[in-house]
Order: structure tokens, then C-alpha cells, then sequence
């Protein structure tokens, strides 16, 4: 989860969202760089004398135009490979769907056996010692970790949105649609995220949390919903 | 605690800026101050000074990001040998048992 007064990115948790970190600081040098040439070129016509000797400027024109060009070549290579990343699908070893509400979630686990449940946040006055305020729920979305999982998002009401910023995963949930993401974690660990299309009264108080954990454990947990 | 440029790019955090940055100071440096010792020229050489501080903190940092990305490559690989050796390590599947074992056969 996000700390106080956080305005970066978290950590990332998984292969496309190290991908996107690393997309947005290559972003983000090339805005430095641009910056640095608009900031030089103001300061240095605040020190100008106003005049209209300018009759052509064939030269400047060229550069300021095959420039930007270039730039936004180097900006566009890395962008359009992500998104072509995102899109690749391996064979997922687990299918969950996740069904918003107004204003909880339910996730299906139907690979195997049947498991549904439903994930509502834990209110303030129940919180324990060490959770985390308007995060917590009482039923976490299990998942085995290394593994490539497949979420299909789909909503019974209004439009929702199943996000998780620390997987670099945002997908709405759409009445009378599936929507399909996919996402592997790299590590274990639980991962917080919260509803991100306006729906209510109380689309603030709907949260997602993902729990990844090694496959053996993941088996245990399973077991025990189904009995 | 995160020292931002122009109140954006975190210096500390993100790899590779704090070298880009200062390489493109010490460029730009360069640069400028060889264009004026050369022409005596002022205002050019400080247009000089900005380009080269600009093509300096880029070009190191392609350069330095390419060199990142191939250390991250080479450490996911490493990370799956050392895993793959701890699961296999003595079993039917050790590809050294294999190698090992086809090397006797060859003897």
C-alpha cells in the first residue's frame, strides 16, 4: 500500500509493472531534458529586446519540428512494447473471476471446485490492531505466486473498477461484460488496492486485496473454503 | 527523504539520474566553456552549454539504462538457475547428472 503523503508509484510487484516504472523514469528524463531547453529559451527571451526583424525562419522551423519528432519516437517504442506486453497471455494456471457490487466484491474460483465468497471492508470500528484504515476485508483474494493468473472482471450493477496499483493491474467492471486482465506476482505478499469508477454512495469503502502466496499454501487455504 | 528536479524526477530514487544529471552538467560545462575559450562568444556559447548538457544526460542515460536492463536480464537468469539447480539438484531431471552420465558412456 501507498505511505502517507506518497506521490510516486509503490513498488512493483510484478514483471509489467517493473516494466512500467521503468517506462515512466524514461518519461520522465525526457520531460527534464525538454524542460531544461523551454526554461533556457524563456529566460533568454525575457532578456530580449521586442522587435519584428524576423522575416523567415526556414532552419528553426526544420528543428522544431523534426525534434519533437524524434522525441516522440523515443517515447512511443517503449510505450507500444508494454502495451503489447500486457496483452500477452501465457496459459494461466488459475482463472478467478471478480464481480463488483454495490459495494463489495465476489470472487469465483470454478477451475476445480466451486468457490465463492464475498469481500467486504472491514468497517473502522472493527479494525485490528496493525490494519490498515478503509484497506482491510474480511474475505482476501488468495493466489498462488509465480504464477500467471487470469482475472475476469465483470459487475452486476453499476460500472466498477478492479484495481491494484503495485501489479500495475486496472480493469473496469462493465455490466453485461467480461473484461479480462492477467498478472503474475513476483513475490509474496498481500496487495491492496480500491475501487476506481465512481459507483455510489460508498465506492471509497469497496477495497481489493490480494493475497499471493507460495502454492502450497494456496492449496491449504483452498481446501478449507471447499469444505 | 527524495531530492525532485524541477519538482518531478526523483534524483535518489530512479537509476541511472543522479549520474545523468551531473555527466550532463560536467557536458554542458565542457562544452560551454570550450565554444566561448574558442569564439569568445557569449550568447552561443551558451546555447552550446544547454545543448550539450541536454544530448550529455541522454545519451548517458540510453546508455546506462541498456546496461541496467541487461544487469536485470542477467539476474532473472540467475535467479531461475539457482532455483532450478536447488529443485533438481540430485534428481532423474539434474542436467548435470545427465551430462555426467553421458560423458561415462562416451568413455
Amino acid at each position: 500500500m501507498a505511505n502517507p503523503t506518497q506521490l510516486g508509484f509503490q513498488d512493483a510487484s510484478s514483471p509489467i509493472m517493473e516494466e512500467l516504472v521503468e517506462f515512466h523514469d524514461h518519461a520522465l528524463m525526457v520531460a527534464l531534458a525538454i524542460c531544461s531547453l523551454v526554461l533556457y529559451l524563456l529566460t533568454l527571451m525575457l532578456m530580449e529586446k521586442l522587435s519584428s526583424n524576423t522575416v523567415d525562419a526556414q532552419e528553426v522551423e526544420l528543428i522544431w519540428t523534426i525534434l519533437p519528432a524524434i522525441v516522440l519516437v523515443l517515447l512511443a517504442l517503449p510505450s507500444l512494447q508494454i502495451l503489447y506486453m500486457m496483452d500477452e497471455l501465457d496459459e494461466p494456471d488459475l482463472t478467478i473471476k471478480a464481480i463488483g457490487h454495490q459495494w463489495y466484491w465476489t470472487y469465483e474460483y470454478t477451475d476445480f471446485k466451486d468457490l465463492t465468497f464475498d469481500s467486504y471492508m472491514v468497517p473502522t470500528t472493527e479494525l485490528l490492531p496493525g490494519h490498515f484504515r478503509l484497506l482491510e476485508v474480511d474475505h482476501r483474494l488468495v493466489i498462488p505466486m509465480e504464477s500467471p493468473i487470469r482475472i475476469i472482471v465483470t459487475a452486476d450493477d453499476v460500472l466498477h473498477s478492479w484495481a491494484i496499483p503495485t501489479l500495475g493491474v486496472k480493469t473496469d467492471a462493465i455490466p453485461g461484460r467480461l473484461n479480462q486482465t492477467s498478472f503474475i506476482t513476483t513475490r509474496p505478499g498481500i496487495f491492496y488496492g480500491q475501487c476506481s469508477e465512481i459507483c455510489g454512495a460508498n465506492h471509497s469503502y469497496m477495497p481489493i486485496v490480494v493475497e499471493s502466496t507460495p502454492l502450497i499454501h494456496f492449496e491449504a487455504w483452498s481446501s478449507l473454503l471447499s469444505s | 527523504q527524495s531530492f525532485k528536479l524541477l519538482g518531478f524526477l526523483d534524483v535518489k530514487s530512479v537509476p541511472c539520474a543522479r549520474e545523468s544529471v551531473l555527466y550532463g552538467s560536467l557536458g554542458s560545462l565542457v562544452v560551454g566553456l570550450g565554444h566561448f575559450l574558442a569564439t569568445s562568444r557569449v550568447r552561443r556559447s551558451c546555447d552550446f552549454a544547454v545543448g550539450g548538457f541536454i544530448c550529455t544526460m541522454l545519451g548517458y542515460w540510453f546508455y546506462c539504462r541498456y546496461n541496467l536492463a541487461q544487469q536485470r536480464i542477467r539476474q532473472r537468469m540467475l535467479k531461475e538457475g539457482m532455483r532450478n539447480r536447488i529443485l533438481f539438484e540430485g534428481s532423474s531431471l539434474d542436467p548435470e547428472r545427465k551430462q555426467t552420465s553421458s560423458e561415462r558412456s562416451d568413455s
